[in-house]
């Protein structure tokens, strides 16, 4: 009970230890928030990586999946399974519509043929098309007044859904919104046409290069395609080379559709034509699949395998037929799928982690500095706690529970500080990006002239050293404070046009706010531990005579 | 002695304080019988043992291993456990120094019940009590109007009074007094003397310290200690 009585008294009667409780909830502030923000984006960025891969992604090799059909029915019956969709992925050519020197310009691209509606069911596709007219009012009101999506309609929305071209019915094509340089990302985060390209609308030209079953390449073919509207997954690898056509038209560039097989080894018939073997199914390259709401990505991933294994087992047993699926496909879940995009960032995030917690050990050393001095001055409060029958585990106590004390105020005040600047970190952002309002700089001013007053008046009139320097350093705080402030021109630390998500994560992380609390906590007892002990050893008859 | 029967007792005990290599003996086999309700002064000059031999009387301190014991009620208190002098301290004894030793940070108060809350997790009861005792004794003492005052508010005289009431709020046999007027002008010291020997008429047993033999006069029996040696009394 006195221990509480005396630790209580001194956390609130010093200076120090506010200093000490200061340090922990900084540290600990400090923490949290670069955790959270990390944590945050790494959210988004699985988030946007999931967007357009469903949660389980089967890929097969250049050869293909025959029969994919009849497999998409038997995924569709699972239990564990929402939607599967077929897709064909290739790379090729794009052939822009705008020029770069005397020609056009030539753009690598990843192709990925769909069935759109299918396709939609299972991805976000729907909701990444960016080129729409706003949802609703409120949509409309958080535009900018030249946001182009506020003169377009629902027909340009409908065009890119379903990967064709309303008014003249052909084929369409779905860029990522980077593959064309003429996209000009804006600090809120949408887009303008950048030198008047605006794409939807316009034609090109994609070439892709057929392989064979066997891994033979074919010449090269290429077909025209009206742009009708871009996506933004939020990934910019994605972003930057995905482009979208239907699955039908990848299937004939790049003969992987159904054909009759004839048998070149045999002779002609009187009309020339070569005896017919059979027909080649079509084939697609990769499943996606969307698992039932609930049901965990590798409790579907399991699932699928277990289908894929009786899907090709039922398949040999099938000699009437072409087209074998292979027995060895990939079958990820999408984390498994997004390791390499992912796991550089988890990595990143937990060296942070790993680097700012030695902030603890930092706060444990500044902990146990001040505890040291203050038991040498209280060693003689100590001889007089032990003259009325206090223990020396009740004198150990007294400053544990000081050190306690000073974690848990500072834990949670750091918590307090980290959540006021995480919540309003886009706020903060914001402020820092503009010009110093003048109030502020003349504000700082008048609290530097102020201070110099005081320095002045503590050092010429009083002739008290402590305080006119203390009264010193204010001034020249303030000062180069005010200069700072006078100086900045605003400072966008984080561009939307450069990082690509529009807004700062700003969701405190409070799994890892309890763990930092928890660490606060344990490392400030660490910190007050040693000299707690040094305080339970004094002797109380030297305490006494010497303290 | 007289006819008191002995509470407290000290038998030939020997301290000697080690500073590096030089050792230095202060207590040399002293002997000292104190009767229950008596009041005795340990007489002698700076140096020749007074207030080692008041720490060992109290628990504070511990005579070198072997050499001598320390007797409460017919209890050698020096043998036991940390714990069970921690106990003693706090319940059968109680110290009154000479530059009152107030915890600066607490309130008068708070400073006189403190031993009342030394001794227990959950003594909230207990504490509650020690509050009220302290409150009666510092009322006794005349300081009834001080209670939420700092000792640094308080004059020599008036932090003595609060260590007095301190050292008595858990209700021991026996208070300990190092030099209690040392550092007190006469009047004051005078004050002191009349507060102890108000506790002493109603039964305390009191043992001082002091090198001043107008101060030892007030008590029933002077004891004289030379080098580390009761020599009278």
């Amino acid at each position: 009970m006195y221990a509480a009585l005396l630790s209580n008294r001194y956390l609130t009667s010093r200076v120090i230890p506010l200093i000490a409780v200061g340090a922990v909830a900084l540290c600990v502030a400090l923490v949290i928030i670069v955790v959270s923000v990390m944590s945050g984006f790494l959210d988004m960025l699985k988030a946007s990586g999931r967007t357009l891969i469903g949660d389980v992604i089967v890929s097969s090799g250049i050869g293909g999946i025959p029969h994919y059909d009849e497999w998409l029915t038997d995924l569709r019956a699972l239990p564990e399974v929402e939607e599967a969709t077929p897709v064909i992925d290739t790379l090729g050519l794009l052939r822009m519509p705008y020029p770069s020197g005397p020609s056009k310009e030539i753009a690598p691209v990843q192709v990925w043929a769909i069935e759109p509606a299918s396709f939609a069911r299972v991805t976000a596709y729907g909701d990444k098309v960016w080129w729409r007219p706003p949802a609703d009012e409120d949509a409309r009101n958080a535009m900018l007044p030249d946001d182009p999506r506020l003169l377009m309609d629902e027909s340009i929305l409908r065009d890119g859904l379903t990967l064709s071209q309303g008014a003249t019915g052909k084929p369409g094509i779905v860029m990522g919104m980077h593959v064309s340089v003429g996209n000009a990302r804006q600090s809120d985060g949408s887009y303008r046409p950048r030198f008047g390209w605006f794409m939807p609308g316009e034609e090109v030209t994609l070439t892709v290069v057929p392989v064979s079953e066997s891994g033979k390449i074919s010449e090269p073919r290429d077909a025209t395609f009206p742009i009708v509207n871009e996506v933004f997954s939020g990934v910019y690898d994605v972003d930057k080379s995905r482009v979208f056509i239907p699955l039908a038209q990848a299937q004939q560039l790049l003969r992987l559709d159904a054909a009759p097989l004839y048998d070149t080894t045999a002779e002609p018939d009187a009309e020339g034509n070569l005896p017919l073997l059979g027909t080649t199914p079509a084939r697609v390259t990769k499943v996606l699949i969307r698992a039932k709401p609930g049901i965990d990505a590798l409790v579907a991933r399991d699932a699928v395998e277990a289908s894929w294994d009786a899907f090709v087992a039922k398949a040999a047993r099938r000699s009437d037929r072409l087209g074998r699926p292979p027995e060895r496909v990939s079958i990820l879940t999408w984390e498994q799928q997004l390791r390499d995009l992912i796991g550089p960032v988890e990595k990143e995030r937990e060296m942070m982690r790993i680097l700012f917690s030695i902030i603890y050990i930092v706060c444990a050393g500044l902990i146990l500095s001040i505890f040291w001095s203050i038991v040498i001055e209280k060693t003689r409060d100590i001889g007089i706690l032990r003259s009325v029958g206090a223990s020396r585990l009740g004198i150990l106590w007294i400053f544990l529970r000081y050190g306690l004390a000073i974690g848990v105020v500072g834990s949670l005040a750091g918590v307090g500080i980290a959540w006021v600047v995480v919540d309003n970190i886009n706020l903060i952002h914001e402020a820092i990006g503009r010009d110093a309002p003048r109030a502020a700089w003349i504000t700082t001013c008048a609290l530097a002239a102020i201070s110099l007053a005081m320095a002045l008046r503590s050092l010429l009139w009083r002739g008290r050293l402590l305080p006119g320097l203390l009264w010193t350093i204010a001034t020249v705080t303030l000062a180069v404070v005010t200069l700072a402030l006078i100086g900045h021109r605003g400072t966008l630390i984080w561009d939307p046009s450069v990082y690509y998500f529009s807004r700062i994560p700003s969701q405190v992380d409070w799994f890892n706010a309890a763990i930092t609390v928890g660490g606060g906590i344990v490392f400030s007892v660490i910190g007050a531990a040693i000299p707690a002990a040094k305080a339970a050893d004094v002797d109380p008859v030297e305490a006494l005579r010497y303290g | 002695m007289g006819d008191a029967a002995p509470i407290l007792a000290a038998h030939d005990v020997h301290r000697t304080y080690r500073f590096g290599q030089v050792e230095v003996p202060v207590l040399r086999g002293a002997s000292i019988a104190i009767g229950r309700g008596e009041w005795v002064a340990i007489l002698g000059q700076s140096g020749s043992g007074k207030s080692t031999l008041m720490h060992l009387l109290g628990g504070l301190d511990r005579p070198d291993a072997g050499r001598g014991t320390i007797e409460f009620e017919g209890r050698t208190v020096n043998l036991g456990a940390g714990r069970s002098l921690d106990r003693y301290r706090n319940r059968d004894v109680g110290f009154v120094f000479q530059f009152y030793h107030l915890l600066p940070e607490l309130s008068v108060l708070e400073n006189a019940c403190l031993p009342g809350l030394v001794g227990g997790w959950f003594g909230h009861a207990r504490a509650a009590a020690a509050r009220r005792r302290a409150g009666e004794l510092l009322e006794q003492a005349g300081l009834s109007h001080r209670l939420r005052h700092r000792p640094a508010e308080l004059s020599g005289g008036e932090r003595q009074r609060v260590a007095i009431a301190r050292a008595l709020v858990n209700g021991p046999r026996v208070l300990l007094a190092d030099e209690p007027t040392g550092n007190l002008d006469a009047t004051t010291g005078a004050s002191i003397l009349d507060l102890i020997a108000a506790q002493h008429a109603e039964g305390l047993t009191v043992a001082m310290v002091t090198h001043d033999a107008s101060v030892a006069a007030r008590a029933q029996r002077v004891v004289q200690l030379r080098d580390g040696q009761v020599v009278d009394g």
